[in-house]
C-alpha cells in the first residue's frame, strides 16, 4: 500500500497506531514512481500534530539545521518548522580541541535541543532520517514518515576513506581504534582519553586534502595536544602528516606557534600521505617512503557528503570533495528541487567548512524559505555567509589567532573566493590572550543564537 | 536644548508610555512602545557624583552608565564629528524608525545600548568587546562589537556598516536639562533587554546579586563613567 502525501498529512497519532499494526508502508517503492526508491521508513506517520501550516522540515541539528530551524521560524511565525536530529543533546565540534586537552569543560560544548525548540517555537523530533520521496515529498525516519512542502537536509560530512583502504576491514579498524575526531560525540570521547592517558612516544594526527572540515582544526589540535605533553612532562611527540603542501590557512600563526612553543614536542611533514597502514604492528608509510611508528593517533580522513544526500539522490561529486550537495550555489536549492535547501558543510561550494559559515548562511537561507512561504514575489538577495574563525595555540592562558572572511563570487573561475579576509596571526602578548578571550565570547554567542531565543 | 514636554499615550499592549511628541511622524510606530520606549528621566552624573556636563566628556573616550536597568549598560560617547540628523533606520523585520541625533553644542553627544543586538555580547563588569573606536584604531569612528565583528556607525544612529548584527544597536535618548546637565529619558530603536534578561541569569546573579536587582529599573541619577574602570577587560580584537 502506498499513501500520498495529502493522505499522509491526514493521519492522526491513532491512525498513526492502526497503520502501524498492519505494518503498511508508506512510500513503497513502485515502478510509477522511482523517486521513492531508497525510502525504507517505517512506513507509518511519525506522531506530530496536523496542522494546516506550510511545513518546513530540516534534518540535522547541527551547526546549519539549528540556525535555519530558528530563523526560518523567525521569519515565517505561520510555517510549523520540525527540525530532525539522530542525536538526543548537542556537542560542539569548536572548542572541542580544548576538551581534549582539559582545558575546559565538557558542560560548555553540550547544549540542550529541547531548550532551542521551546525557545524558538518549533518541534524537535529526535530520529534518523532514512530515506525522502523526492515526489510524494515525505521523509522516512526511524520514528514514521514526516511529510514537507520544504525540505532542507543539513545532515554534515562523513568521512572518505577511499584513498586509503578499500578494505573495509582495515577502514572499520581505522574508524574504531584511531578515529578522526571531526564529528562531535564517541570519536571526541576517544580522542580525549587517548590523550589524557597518553604515556609516551609518537602521536599522529593527519590533515587530508581537499576542503575537509574545519581547515585549522588538525593544526590547533597539534598545538594543544604538544602543549598538553609539554605541561605534564609527557615524553610524547606529535607527528603532524599533512598531504596538503603547507599549512592550508593561519600559516604565519601555526607555524611560528609550532617553531617557537612546541620545537621540541611537533614535528610537522607537509605533502605526506599515507599509502600503507601496519595497524598490528603501529607503522604507517607514506608516499616518501618513510616508515612512521607511532603509539596512538587520530587519523582523519578525507571528508565527503553525508551519506543521507546519496540516499535522498541530491548528491554529486563536487571540486574538492566526493558525493557533495547538488545544488543551485546561490540559492542552496537542489537542482530540479526548489522545495528542498542543502546546507551547512555538505554543500559543494569552497566556503570554509566550519560553524559560523554555516550560521550565517543558515540565517539566509531561512529567509529564503521565509519569503517563498510569505508569498514574496522577490527573493532576498544573495548575501555573502561569514567566516570567522579562531583557532587556540596555547592552553594556559588560552591564546588564539584567527581569521574573518567573506565570499565572493568569480565569474570566470565559476567558483567562490574569500574576501574582504583579515588574519590577526599573532598568538603572544597581549594580543594573543584578546583573542583566547574572543575565541570563548564568539562560541559564546554562536551557542546563544542556536539555542536561545 | 529644554527638556521636551511628553505626552503620554496608551499603547497596543495597554502600558502607558511617554512619546517625546517631536519623534512622532510617519517612521516611527509610537503607539505601540516597542521602538521608542520612555524609562525614568535620569540624570547622569560623573565618578565623582557631580551633575554631567557636556564640558566633562572627553571627546571619543568611551564612557558607560547603567540604564534603564540597574543591570544593562550604556555607552556614552562625545564624537568628534557633528552627528546625522534624523536618520532613517530599520529593525530586523523591516520597521522603520527615526534617529533624530546627537545632543549638546555641537550636537556629538550620542549613547547607545551596550548590548549587541547581534548575539548578546555586552558591556559587563568583567569584560567588554564592544568599543567606539579612536582615531588610529581599526574601524577607527565606530563603535564595534568584538562578539562576532559587528561594526556601527554611531554618527547615524549606530546602524550596521559591517557584519551580521540583523539591526541596529538600540540609541538612548539624551537632552540637555535646563542647567546645561545631560539626562538620559528613554530608548529608540529594537532593545534586546528582555532577551538579555533571559540569557544572562547566572552572570547577573553573580554581578548583582540576583536578576530581580539588575533588572530594577534605574532612577532619578546614573553615575557615567570611563568604560576602563566600569570593567576589568576592555578588549578589542
Ligand atoms: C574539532 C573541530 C573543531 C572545529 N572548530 C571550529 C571552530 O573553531 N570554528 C568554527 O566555526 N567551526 C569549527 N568546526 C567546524 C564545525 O563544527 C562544522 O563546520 C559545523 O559543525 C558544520 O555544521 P553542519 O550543521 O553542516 O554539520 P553538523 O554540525 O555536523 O550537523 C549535522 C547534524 O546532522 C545530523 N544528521 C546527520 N544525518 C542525519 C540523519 N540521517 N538523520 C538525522 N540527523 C542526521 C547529525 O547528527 C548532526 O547533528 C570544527 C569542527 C571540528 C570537528
Ligand atoms: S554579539 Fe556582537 S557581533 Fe556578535
Amino acid at each position: 500500500m502506498s499513501l500520498t502525501r495529502r493522505e499522509l498529512l491526514k493521519f492522526s497519532s491513532i491512525a498513526a497506531v492502526a497503520l502501524a499494526a498492519t505494518g503498511c508502508s508508506l512510500t513503497e517503492p513502485t515502478s510509477e514512481n522511482p523517486e521513492s526508491m531508497g525510502s525504507v521508513g517505517m512506513g507509518t506517520p511519525a506522531e506530530l500534530a496536523e496542522t494546516d501550516a506550510p511545513k518546513v522540515v530540516i534534518v540535522g541539528g547541527g551547526w546549519s539545521g539549528l540556525s535555519i530551524a530558528k530563523y526560518t521560524k523567525k521569519f515565517a511565525p505561520n510555517a510549523e518548522v520540525i527540525l530532525v536530529e539522530q542525536r538526543t543533546e548537542f556537542m560542539s565540534c569548536p572548542l572541542s580541541n580544548l576538551w581534549v586537552v582539559d582545558a575546559i569543560k565538557l558542560e560548555f560544548l553540550m547544549h540542550d535541543y529541547l531548550q532551542a525548540s521551546r525557545e524558538n517555537n518549533y518541534t524537535f523530533f529526535n530520529a534518523t532520517v532514512v530515506g525522502v520521496d523526492k515526489t510524494q515529498k515525505i521523509i522516512s525516519t526511524s520514528d514514521g514518515d514526516i511529510a514537507y512542502d520544504y525540505l532542507v537536509l543539513a545532515p554534515g560530512i562523513d568521512y572518505d576513506y577511499s584513498e586509503w583502504t578499500s578494505d573495509p576491514v582495515l577502514e572499520r579498524r581505522l574508524r574504531t581504534e584511531y578515529p578522526a575526531g571531526f564529528k562531535p560525540g564517541s570519536e571526541h570521547i576517544s580522542l580525549r582519553n587517548k590523550v589524557l592517558d597518553f604515556e609516551e612516544g609518537n602521536f599522529i594526527l593527519t590533515v587530508p586534502s581537499g576542503n575537509y572540515r574545519c581547515l585549522p582544526a588538525p593544526y590547533e589540535r597539534a598545538c594543544l595536544i604538544a602543549d598538553y605533553f609539554k605541561k605534564e612532562g609527557i615524553e610524547g611527540k606529535v607527528i603532524l602528516l599533512d598531504e596538503n603542501p603547507n599549512i592550508t590557512i593561519k600559516q604565519d600563526g601555526f607555524r611560528s606557534a609550532f617553531e617557537k612553543l612546541y620545537g621540541d614536542y611537533i614535528e610537522y611533514l607537509p605533502g605526506s600521505k599515507i599509502i600503507n597502514f601496519d595497524l598490528d604492528n603501529k607503522k604507517v608509510e607514506t608516499e616518501f617512503g618513510e616508515i612512521i611508528e607511532f603509539a596512538d593517533a587520530a587519523f582523519y580522513p578525507k571528508v565527503r557528503g553525508s551519506k543521507l544526500l546519496e540516499i535522498a539522490g541530491v548528491a554529486k561529486d563536487s571540486r574538492f570533495n566526493k558525493m557533495e550537495a547538488d545544488i543551485n550555489v546561490f540559492t542552496y536549492e537542489v537542482n530540479g528541487y526548489p522545495e528542498i535547501y542543502c546546507t551547512g558543510d555538505a554543500r559543494p561550494m569552497g566556503f570554509s567548512k566550519s560553524g559560523n559559515t554555516a550560521n550565517t548562511e543558515g540565517v539566509y537561507v531561512a529567509k529564503q524559505i521565509a519569503a517563498k512561504i510569505n508569498g514574496k514575489k522577490e527573493m532576498p538577495a544573495w548575501e555573502s555567509p561569514l567566516t570567522i574563525c579562531f583557532s587556540a595555540v596555547a592552553m594556559e592562558p588560552i591564546l588564539a589567532i584567527s581569521i574573518n572572511a567573506g565570499y565572493a563570487y568569480d565569474e570566470k573561475q565559476k567558483a567562490f573566493g574569500f574576501t574582504d579576509v583579515y588574519a590577526n596571526e599573532k598568538w603572544d602578548g597581549r594580543v594573543g590572550k584578546n583573542n583566547g578571550k574572543g575565541l570563548m565570547e564568539w562560541a559564546k554567542g554562536m551557542y546563544r543564537d542556536m539555542f536561545n531565543a | 536644548m529644554k527638556r521636551r514636554s511628553f505626552l503620554k499615550v496608551v499603547s497596543a499592549t495597554g502600558m502607558m508610555i511617554a512619546i517625546n511628541p517631536s519623534m512622532i511622524n510617519q517612521v516611527l510606530r509610537a503607539d505601540d512602545g516597542r521602538l521608542y520606549k520612555s524609562y525614568a528621566r535620569v540624570q547622569l552624573l560623573n565618578a565623582e557624583g557631580t551633575p554631567m556636563t557636556e564640558q566633562m566628556l572627553e571627546t571619543s573616550e568611551n564612557y558607560v552608565f547603567n540604564y534603564p536597568y540597574e543591570g544593562t549598560t550604556t555607552l556614552l560617547i562625545n564624537l568628534p564629528n557633528e552627528s546625522a540628523k534624523d536618520v532613517s533606520l530599520k529593525d530586523e523585520f523591516g520597521e522603520a524608525y527615526l534617529w533624530k541625533g546627537g545632543v549638546g553644542s555641537r550636537r556629538t553627544i550620542v549613547a547607545y545600548s551596550g548590548i549587541c543586538p547581534h548575539q548578546l555580547t555586552h558591556i559587563n563588569k568583567k569584560d567588554s568587546f564592544i568599543t567606539y573606536r579612536k582615531k588610529g584604531e581599526r574601524f577607527e569612528g565606530h563603535v564595534v562589537c568584538d562578539g562576532h565583528t559587528s561594526v556601527y556607525d554611531p554618527e547615524h544612529g549606530c546602524k550596521v556598516m559591517k557584519g551580521k548584527a540583523p539591526q541596529p544597536m538600540a540609541s538612548i535618548v539624551l537632552e540637555v536639562g535646563d542647567d546645561n546637565t545631560l539626562y538620559a529619558v528613554g530608548v529608540l530603536g529594537p532593545d534586546k533587554y528582555h532577551e538579555f534578561f533571559k540569557s544572562f541569569r547566572r552572570e547577573l546573579k553573580e554581578q548583582f546579586g540576583s536578576k530581580r536587582n539588575a533588572k530594577k529599573e534605574v532612577v532619578s541619577t546614573a553615575v557615567a563613567m570611563r568604560l576602563s574602570a566600569y570593567t576589568q577587560e576592555v578588549i578589542q580584537l
